[in-house]
């Protein structure tokens, strides 16, 4: 408790550095990799991030100094490289996008073991901090590194929201973009350039290897919260910014503890989260959608039952009686019984139901559509009559009163239904 | 050069792996799976981690099930995101892959004393250590390295998996919908191929680590692409760069003094890179031999 | 004009598909008698590749049933074959025509056995059928886009079914390819087989089939060419989406449950 305490008072000014450095790459690779998911090139994030690591040694052989200026420039230099080989590559040889992939990652990747290694055996001590650059660790951010990271970070910011709306029209209209004479090559070496700093910008913290997930999860998650670019952004950010600062505060705690791993973990149990219960796409409320769905199409078929009842000649339906029509569904049937009566659509009086007036305007409603739904198909459809029964039952419960309307135009008002049944219509 | 046991050895379990990686690759490659492989062998660490727990070593079946049914899950895990929760493809792999990588990397960190794992050694391995790491069986007698007999056995199992089930991969990989019409179970082809890049990934893991594996399942096969058209010369070719990649490696290794498997990843990288510039500049001059003749004829 | 037969080859009983939540084909009734040559014609997203590919099965259908020969799908498969739309796959697959050929026989051989001499000689004999002898070592990434179509006819009947399901055989292929497959076509109709294609053009649509299907997300009609092809079902064809349908297809795709599912 007292480090949550120490760590979000921000008094000391090395957690300050590390909020800071995470914030601000969280923001911006949260940015750009909204881009990159929509574009559908979000694996190229993962190549970039594993290819800078020759970079990020052959700067440190240069300078023998952990410099962040030139680390900045090295992982550039290479993951630029990288982005540049594997378009060209792509392009110009029948090798597909996906090998080439991973053909780059793993061999820039292998070129920069090959020098971390010769490296390691130098003995500089400086060279411990390169282990860092694999995994990750937001404590060893340092005033000038912010400075630097700080300030990539807010070039690829405002560069991207300069740029919002070419970017915007690139990935979703390419053809139109180049039709209407678009600079698209420029556009595209810009945002290919904002690519590589966006990862180079967190390698410190999160290391090569897991920046990919900072780039990927955070919209991933987004998207199924919104369809709009510009929320989307907004949310991808959120998500990346809570992630990250949990990230640096578990490494704060523990000390041993690689941050990189804990933000990606953070980040990616709130994409799942996103993926459960999103309000629209949640696989939960999705589920939950369907319970409740069932359960009025019960309650329908109950209103029904009584409708027949009507139809028939009788005023109303025994409770055993009723449940007889919905064989095995007893519990079910009393509890949307319960419901209809407090919508006011059925009464009950000792165990015998009735339809109340909300619920006879219900039940009619609900055969209108079926009956009508049934027309529909045999009229326009060419559907024997046998055979629409079955869809009607379905559509029913759904179909809404604009579509009613039109139902009832095109077929011009019928009476009856293809089984001479009457459609009932509520007396005006 | 005298003839170095050791040396010979480290090629040798490198060219066994490079051999089992580049034939599954191969099949990778034409299904554009490439990076689920490269998912596969990052999502691995976990389970390896786990099995390493359990069983107290890094011998045994133990390693091999406990991880190889994390490929299998991290496989799982992508199709469930892409056909349920109907997320991109890209980023059902690139998430699924960087969370399990990311809970094997904390799990070694948290257990770092009882797993005899490092974390950079899990990216890069130590085949170097092969020739020391020896099979000692209970009745005393040295049977030589221990990772040399699961690369073997790991190359007998690729390869009568791919030959028992050639016409089946090679049908599904062509044309998926035709082979489920024809009644062929798509889906089990496509678990079987994981589930053995799953168990070679593993198997591999302590020569070669994470990357490597990644370098040889991807990069053998298309540099073979690029040289031949036709499917059975395609799976040759890899085998002989595989064995050609692990054996320039090892003395690249050898005279930089380096990361054997970062080297042989770069020799790699340098075939793919030559044979790229050679298609070409063949291209080019086939292209100007044709504007030549053409302006002759015009003459 | 919906023209039903007995001991039909195909019948197809209310079918209804979705693709996703989105409903393409509504509630299909028809049947289909033996050695025809049924042309499959409609606008785009009328749902003619959907029919197909559901009575194949590679996709699921909300309701209805499929029965071939009178039996289940799963049951008949050695006697059905499906040629894909030649965009489904990647011709840079590092095979020759002949191989690709080849793979039409692997369903009778089993799990493990290889093709040998005998399948080869059947792979030839297609080819030969479809005037594709000289390029059966040829590179199908080196084949022009007729003869790819080619081979993937070939590959259909060295499955020797007596059932053809095609889609678009004749997208993007030159007029004397076309001509030579429908003459083909028309021989094994002849013979007793009953093809069924999906075709994009109406007017060799009237020279080449005997049977036509159209299709606008429902079943406009079915019957022999000369009953169906009127003016009037052209109109409920192609003249437009029924917009009731469109409204309640939105309607359904935009809402959190898929009612056509249970």
């Amino acid at each position: 408790m007292e480090d949550f305490v120490y760590f979000f008072s921000f008094q000391d000014p090395n957690v300050v550095f590390v909020v800071l450095g995470i914030s601000f790459l969280s923001i911006s690779a949260a940015m750009v990799g909204t881009f990159t998911f929509l574009d559908k090139k979000a694996l190229i994030g993962d190549a970039i991030s594993h290819a800078v690591l020759p970079g990020v040694c052959l700067a440190f052989t240069f300078t023998g100094t952990k410099n962040p200026y030139w680390i900045v420039v090295g992982a550039f230099a290479t993951g630029a490289l990288a982005t540049y080989a594997i378009s060209w590559v792509t392009e110009h040889t029948k090798l597909k996008e996906d090998t080439v992939i991973a053909a780059v990652l793993s061999v820039f990747f292998g070129v920069g073991i090959v020098f971390m290694t010769k490296l390691q055996q130098t003995g500089n001590a400086a060279i411990s901090g390169l282990d860092h650059f694999l995994f990750g660790n937001a404590i060893s951010i340092v005033g000038e590194d912010i400075l630097v990271y700080g300030s990539l970070a807010l070039l690829t910011i405002f560069t991207l929201l300069i740029f919002y709306k070419e970017f915007k029209l690139l990935i979703f209209n390419r053809d139109f973009a180049v039709s209407v004479g678009f600079p698209v090559k420029s556009l595209q070496f810009i945002f290919n350039s904002l690519m590589v700093l966006a990862v180079v910008t967190g390698i410190q913290a999160i290391g090569v290897v897991l920046m990919a997930g900072l780039l990927i999860t955070p919209v991933a998650a987004a998207r199924f919260w919104t369809d709009r670019l510009g929320a989307m952004l907004f949310i991808a950010v959120i998500f990346a910014l809570v992630s990250g600062v949990a990230g640096a505060y578990i490494s704060f705690v523990f000390p041993n503890m690689p941050t990189g791993p804990w933000v990606v973990v953070v980040l990616s149990l709130v994409a799942f989260a996103s993926f459960s219960f999103s309000h629209k796409k949640g696989l939960i409320t999705r589920w939950y959608a369907k319970r409740k769905y069932q359960e009025q199409i019960h309650s329908d078929h109950i209103l029904k039952s009584l409708y027949n009842v009507l139809e028939n000649g009788g005023k109303g339906i025994s409770l055993m009686e009723l449940k007889k029509d919905f064989p095995g569904k007893d519990a079910e049937t009393e509890r949307s019984i319960k419901r209809l009566i407090n919508k006011a659509y059925l009464s009950s009086n000792k165990d015998f139901i009735e339809l109340a007036d909300a619920g006879l305007s219900e039940a009619r409603r609900i055969i209108r559509l079926h009956r009508l739904w049934e027309l529909y198909l045999t009229e326009y459809m060419n559907i024997a009559p046998d055979h629409v029964h079955d869809t009607a039952e379905k559509m029913e419960h759904i179909l809404t009163p604009e579509i009613e309307a039109k139902l009832e135009a095109y077929l011009d008002f019928p009476s009856t239904d293809p089984h001479q049944s009457i459609i009932p219509r509520d007396e005006s | 050069m005298s003839f170095d046991p050791n040396a010979f050895l480290i090629i040798l379990t490198g060219a066994l792996i490079a051999v089992s990686c580049g034939l599954l690759g191969v099949f990778l490659m034409l299904r554009k799976m490439a990076m689920t492989g490269d998912a596969i062998s990052h999502a691995v660490l976990p389970g390896i981690v786990i099995a390493f727990l359990i069983s107290g070593s890094r011998e045994g079946f133990a390693m091999i099930i406990g991880a190889g049914l994390l490929g299998i899950l991290a496989t799982v895990l992508i199709e469930y995101l892409v056909a349920r929760v109907k997320l991109q493809s890209d980023a059902s792999i690139g998430i699924t892959f960087t969370f399990l990588f990311a809970i094997g990397i904390i799990l070694i960190t948290v257990f770092a004393n009882q797993v005899d794992l490092d974390q950079d050694c899990v990216l890069y391995g130590e085949i170097a250590y092969v020739p020391i790491d020896l099979w000692i069986t209970t009745s005393g007698s040295n049977m030589g390295p221990r990772v040399m007999y699961l690369a073997i056995l790991n190359l007998v199992l690729v390869v009568a998996f791919i030959s028992l089930f050639f016409k089946e991969l090679k049908l599904s990989t062509f044309d998926g919908q035709f082979a489920a019409t024809m009644g062929f179970s798509t889906t089990a082809i496509n678990y079987g191929l994981m589930g053995m890049v799953s168990y070679t990934t593993v198997s591999s893991f302590e020569a070669v680590g994470a990357i490597l594996v990644v370098a040889l399942l991807a990069v053998p096969p298309a540099i073979a692409y690029l040289w031949s058209k036709d499917l059975k010369k395609l799976l040759v070719l890899t085998l002989l760069i595989g064995v050609a990649v692990s054996f320039l490696g090892y003395y690249l290794a050898y005279a930089i003094n380096s990361s054997i498997a970062g080297a042989m990843a770069t020799v790699a990288g340098f075939f793919l890179a030559a044979s790229i510039v050679a298609q070409r500049v063949r291209r080019v001059k086939e292209s100007r031999g044709r504007i030549s003749l053409s302006t002759e004829q015009q003459n | 004009m919906i023209q039903h037969t007995d001991a039909p080859v195909v019948e197809i009983h209310d079918l209804t598909v979705s693709y996703g939540q989105n409903p393409v084909l509504w509630n299909v009734d028809l049947t289909i008698p033996k050695g025809t040559l049924v042309g499959v014609l409609g606008p785009n997203g009328a749902g003619k590749s959907t029919l197909i590919r559901a009575i194949m099965g590679l996709m699921d259908f909300n309701s209805g049933y499929v029965k071939i020969f009178d039996q289940e799908v799963d049951d008949v498969r050695k006697r059905i074959s499906y040629v894909p739309q030649r965009e489904s796959v990647d011709w840079d697959f590092p095979s020759s025509a002949l191989d690709i050929v080849m793979m039409g026989t692997y369903q009778r051989l089993g799990l493990f056995k290889r093709p040998g001499k005998k399948e080869k000689e059947l792979a030839l004999s297609c080819l030969e059928k479809v005037n594709m002898v000289p390029f059966a070592h040829r590179q199908i990434s080196e084949l022009s886009g007729g003869q790819q179509q080619r081979v993937f006819i070939a590959r259909s009947l060295a499955q020797q079914a007596d059932i053809y399901f095609m889609d678009e055989p004749f997208a993007g292929v030159d007029i004397s390819t076309e001509k030579a497959i429908v003459n083909l076509l028309k021989e094994m109709a002849a013979s007793g087989k009953t093809l069924v294609v999906v075709h994009h053009d109406i007017y060799s649509a009237a020279k080449y089939f005997d049977w036509l299907i159209m299709l606008n997300m429902h079943l406009v009609a079915s019957g022999p060419t000369e009953t169906v092809l009127t003016e009037a079902l052209l109109r409920k064809t192609y003249g437009g989406k029924l917009s009731l349908l469109s409204d309640v297809g939105e309607l359904i795709k935009k809402s959190s449950i898929d009612p056509l599912k249970d």
